[in-house]
């Protein structure tokens, strides 16, 4: 178990660093992919599996869109899709996947934790605990989505006709 | 290595797909024609031929796609952490929902009501190209 959690968070450390060393954004991307996924790993490894199905699913799933719609509108350097494909290139994150998915098979291999120092905690745990004396906290989490959403609203332009009031605009799209 | 004997059918299921892909690379790899005519490497063949860059300025409108599914994705683990524990928390959990997705339906709404949902902008009222619902309304000056 011990050996596992190190492995895991070296690959953490590694691939964290080259997210922050790498000159270009969608190699660094490549990285916190990484990153993420292990750190899901560890999540999983020390009881919480529902935790580590969110971090995959919220951050290596939805919130990488986001940095990949910044890296499509930002990035206007002239490179061609056979310049990504060297080995070179994803020779490291493969590594590491690689190793993180070692480290998964053994960890399922070896069974059920019965150290009883770390608990496995089940989702429906989480969900009692979030609707039960966590509730104001859901909420509290229902209004900071809520300006978020407002927020975002108002990241385009709007033309007349919509509920914002602007002076003599026109579209010149 | 009891777990690794119990999950024998997820070990299945792996080397199947493993199978699959790998019989479908091979298949299209040793079946499919190579051939290097002139038009080969178009992009639509047959079709109009793409000029300019590819590198091309993005709407911001496309981000905002991105931001509202990753609003309405938290959304739904929240959703998803309710409904796994349905039976012990009973009506006052989902009550206590009930308010958490009023309130991201009051959010909704206010997208709706801004145009942020309509991918094309809403034409202005002197155009008079549609008449559509609220903007060939005369607009009250305040």
């Amino acid at each position: 178990m011990n050996w596992m959690f190190y492995i895991v968070a070296a690959i953490t450390l590694i691939a964290t660093v080259r997210v922050i060393t790498h000159p270009n954004v969608v190699y660094a991307l490549l990285y916190f992919v990484v990153s993420l996924l292990s750190v899901a790993l560890i999540f999983y490894m020390i009881g919480a599996p529902f935790v580590a199905a969110l971090e995959v699913i919220i951050y290596a799933g939805a919130i990488l869109v986001l940095f990949l719609f910044v890296i499509m509108m930002l990035n206007f350097r002239e490179e061609h899709e056979t310049h990504w494909l060297r080995k070179r290139i994803w020779a490291g994150p493969g590594v590491l996947c690689a190793a993180l998915l070692a480290v998964t098979i053994a960890f399922i291999a070896q069974g059920p934790m019965v150290s009883g120092f770390y608990r496995t905690i089940e989702p429906s745990e989480v969900g009692n605990a979030l609707f039960g004396p966590y509730l104001i906290a859901v909420q509290l989490a229902a209004l900071l989505l809520l300006s978020g959403l407002v927020g975002s609203s108002h990241l385009r332009r709007h033309e007349r006709g919509s509920l914002l009031r602007k002076p003599e605009g026109g579209d010149s799209q | 290595m009891n777990a690794a004997i119990e999950y024998w059918p997820f070990g299945v299921y792996v080397g199947a797909v493993v199978v699959v892909i790998a019989g479908k690379l091979l298949a299209s790899h040793f079946l499919g024609e190579r051939h290097r005519e002139r038009v080969t490497g178009e992009a639509y063949e047959s079709g109009i031929l793409p000029t300019g860059t590819g590198r091309l300025r993005f709407s911001i409108k496309f981000f905002l796609i991105a931001i509202l599914f990753v609003i309405f994705d938290l959304e739904l683990v929240f959703i998803f952490a309710w409904a796994v524990a349905i039976h012990e928390l009973g009506w006052p959990g989902f009550w206590g929902l009930m308010v958490f997705m009023g309130i991201l339906t009051v959010g909704l709404i206010y997208e709706w009501r801004m145009g942020s949902l309509d991918w094309i902008p809403r034409r202005p009222a002197n155009k008079r190209s549609r008449p559509s619902t609220l903007s060939s309304k005369p607009e009250p000056t305040r």
